[in-house]
């Protein structure tokens, strides 16, 4: 039905036009004409494509700092083309824009008056419309002269009193300690089944030499040194003896186990036989630099292994992560005064600072990045938001619906 | 694996239907019969609901709004294009433009088959009902778009001719224009307002300039631009059908022009 509110619209009457005596101002003459607004949009609109279609910023820099820079781009960033959103004069607009809807809002105030009937509720709508405006730029003024950003970037166990921003440190009324980190990956049903996703590297880093066997469980894969003659003995054989998803040692029997399907700690246990000796050991995907050998000695083994899981491979395509999220304590006077889990989409606020979770590590699984935000304007811009859409649904919907009704029961227009 | 093929199928009986809507409308502007305008907005409705099932299962599939790529966007499109044909035709009826928006939604339908269909897990950032709010009113308003620059473009060729019942017509069109763009821009607005908000809650800020941001609005301006003309000057006819046409020229900009010409924040949604 949705369209059918949307009914014909006639030009706004004579009625509506701003009086004449209001118009005794020359400034406000000109900045309150239709032909001004829409001037100042069209140029709007016309630097945003410049800004757009120009490249901006920091994908400038690289060819600009290039030994004798770069010739259109050189020109281009001398005329501030390469920074459009933030030039004096794209700014200049938008004060342009705002002075505007000052003028013209000043003067709706007083069409509502004049207006009756359904009409009357399209004005106020306008109104409401036009101030709306006003709100959101006045929230992203508000967040240009008083916000602040910056980053904060720990480890587990970690506490900060300040996060960094370009501008130096950034200090925060309260710390922040990072009590756990959390990295989720998607179930990939196809992927877990399937072993081949599943990688063992092995590195025999004296001879500069790199492999890579499947994890297939008792298949031996022997190892001959890159430099030795043709048909010569293996120095190595190695085959994966038992594979699991969720590493754990069963506390009461020794016993390794899997905790779970899930994938959070997969491992691999593996034999090298090398002259007679078997040495086995583990070997865990997220924790490359841990294994335990219960015959030789780390040093005496010149193999090194890394397990490559499918999922930790996966680790660096975004689709295959879930989520990750940071544990955090605020601390006031060294007291734990709130915890709360931060995650991608769902922020956390304290006392004005707002914290989101940006990044994680994926070789360093117990480090976490939270980017911080002060912005006392996103109140006022949020009001904005909400009576912009207040606005646009009384003009477009309440005014022309209460308009049909009047029509049809043939009321007084 | 069943529900898979199922839609599969849904996915090519909608992509059918809408085909045949658009030949059975054609076929009705040429031989004048009342049937085949009958036929042809049964259909469009057939195809409406199919679609309505299958975005619905894929929606339970996924287990969440299956609005996410490229693919899933197309097939939004199509959808929307056709529910906002259904929504006019309910005030006023216009063969020919069953037959162009028919024919809209089979081409997004068709084209979203060159995609990869495939239901894919979300990263992070783009697991938010912000975002499932965010596209779906930007399509609305693009579909609305959409339904209105194919009215637009209608006007001027029945402009180049001159009896009276083009006159009726042409009047017709003329509020169709006007009529979408409202609806169009109130969806487009709370379309950037929610995509906005979403912003905020991944990343702390609620405008980055990035060109996919920049380019919805340039498109907002130029109907913002249309409104001031249309409903405060009262510019009509060819003039107002034109700032619809550059405006539904930058709908597509700022759908297929950033993501495949211009890099940006939004550029993870490409695949
Ligand atoms: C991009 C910013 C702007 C937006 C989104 C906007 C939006 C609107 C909307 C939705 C309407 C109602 C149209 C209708 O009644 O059908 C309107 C009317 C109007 N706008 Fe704007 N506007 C903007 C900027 C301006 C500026 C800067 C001026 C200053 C001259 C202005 C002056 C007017 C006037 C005079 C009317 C009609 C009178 C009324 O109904 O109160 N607008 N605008």
């Amino acid at each position: 039905m949705g369209l059918l509110l949307f009914a014909m619209s006639d030009p706004i009457e004579k009625s509506n036009q701003p009086a004449a005596h209001a118009l005794g101002n020359p400034v406000t003459k000109v900045l309150g004409s239709l032909k001004f607004a829409l001037t100042v949009i069209l140029l709007l609109a016309l630097a945003c494509i410049a800004g757009t279609l120009i490249p901006q910023g920091a994908q400038v820099e690289p060819y600009l700092a290039r030994p004798g820079g770069h010739p259109v781009l050189g020109m281009l960033s001398a005329l501030g083309l390469t920074r459009v959103f933030y030039s004096w004069w794209f700014v200049g607009l938008l004060f342009a824009l705002a002075s505007s809807l000052m003028v013209c809002t000043g003067r709706r105030y007083h069409a509502i008056k004049r207006a009756k009937g359904a009409a009357r509720i399209r004005v106020i709508g306008s109104f409401i419309t036009h101030v709306s405006l006003l709100l959101v730029l006045a929230g992203g003024v508000v967040r240009v002269i008083w916000g602040q950003k910056g980053m904060i970037q720990f480890r587990e166990g970690e506490i900060v009193e300040s996060a960094e921003s370009p501008d130096g440190p950034m200090a925060l009324p309260f710390s922040l300690r990072l009590s756990k980190f959390e990295l989720e990956f998607h179930k990939n049903p196809e992927e877990s089944k399937d072993a081949t996703g599943d990688r063992l590297q092995v590195q025999w880093a004296e001879k500069n030499w790199v492999t890579h066997f499947s994890t297939e469980l008792n298949v031996e894969h022997p190892v001959t040194p890159p430099d030795a003659a043709a048909g010569s003995r293996p120095s190595f054989v190695v085959k994966v003896l038992r594979h699991v998803s969720d590493f754990a040692i069963d506390g009461t029997t020794g016993e390794v186990m899997s905790r779970s399907d899930e994938p959070n700690n997969p491992a691999v246990q593996i034999s090298v036989v090398a002259g007679g000796v078997t040495n086995r050991q583990w070997v865990f995907a997220r924790f490359p630099d841990f294994g335990s050998h219960d015959v030789l000695d780390a040093a005496a083994m010149p193999l090194k292994f890394r397990f490559q899981a499918a999922e930790s491979a996966g680790r660096g395509r975004q689709g295959s992560i879930k989520a990750f999220k940071s544990t955090i304590e605020v601390v006031e006077n060294g007291a734990v005064v709130s915890t709360r889990v931060i995650a991608v989409n769902s922020p956390f606020s304290w006392k004005g600072f707002s914290f989101y979770q940006t990044s994680y590590n994926p070789d360093d699984l117990a480090w976490s990045a939270l980017q911080v935000v002060r912005d006392p304007g996103v109140p006022i811009v949020y009001a904005g938001f909400i009576l912009m859409m207040a606005g646009l649904t009384l003009v477009f919907c309440v005014g022309p619906w209460l308009g049909e009704q009047r029509r049809t029961t043939g009321g007084i227009p | 694996m069943t529900s898979i093929l199922n839609m599969t199928v849904l996915f090519n009986v909608s992509l059918a239907v809408y085909f045949c809507a658009m030949v059975a409308s054609v076929i009705g502007l040429m031989s004048r019969r009342r049937f085949f305008d009958v036929a042809a907005n049964g259909l469009i409705v057939v195809g409406v609901s199919i679609q309505t099932i299958y975005l619905g299962m894929r929606w339970v599939e996924a287990g969440r709004a299956p609005f996410s790529n490229m693919f899933e966007s197309l097939v939004l499109f199509g959808w929307t294009v056709s529910v906002v044909y259904l929504l006019l035709r309910i005030r006023a009826k216009l063969p020919w433009l069953a037959a162009a928006s028919a024919a809209l939604s089979a081409l997004a339908l068709a084209h979203a088959s060159t995609f990869e269909s495939e239901i894919r897990p979300l990263m992070p950032a783009l697991q938010s009902n912000w975002l499932s709010f965010h596209v779906m009113t930007c399509f609305l308003g693009y579909g609305a778009f959409a339904i209105s620059s194919l009215a637009a473009v209608g006007f001027l060729i029945a402009s180049r001719e001159r009896s009276t019942a083009q006159g009726e017509t042409r009047q017709t069109l003329e509020t169709i224009v006007a009529q979408t763009i409202s609806f169009g821009f109130l969806f487009l607005t709370l379309g950037i307002l929610t995509g906005a908000v979403w912003a905020n809650s991944a990343w702390g800020t609620y405008w980055s300039w990035d060109p996919k941001e920049t380019w919805s609005l340039i498109t907002w301006f130029i109907y913002a631009g249309f409104l001031h003309f249309n409903f405060v000057r009262g510019w009509r006819g060819r003039r107002a059908a034109w700032i619809s046409i550059i405006g539904f020229v930058s709908v597509l900009f700022t759908y297929y022009g950033v993501n495949f010409l211009l890099a940006g924040l939004h550029s993870y949604a490409k695949s």
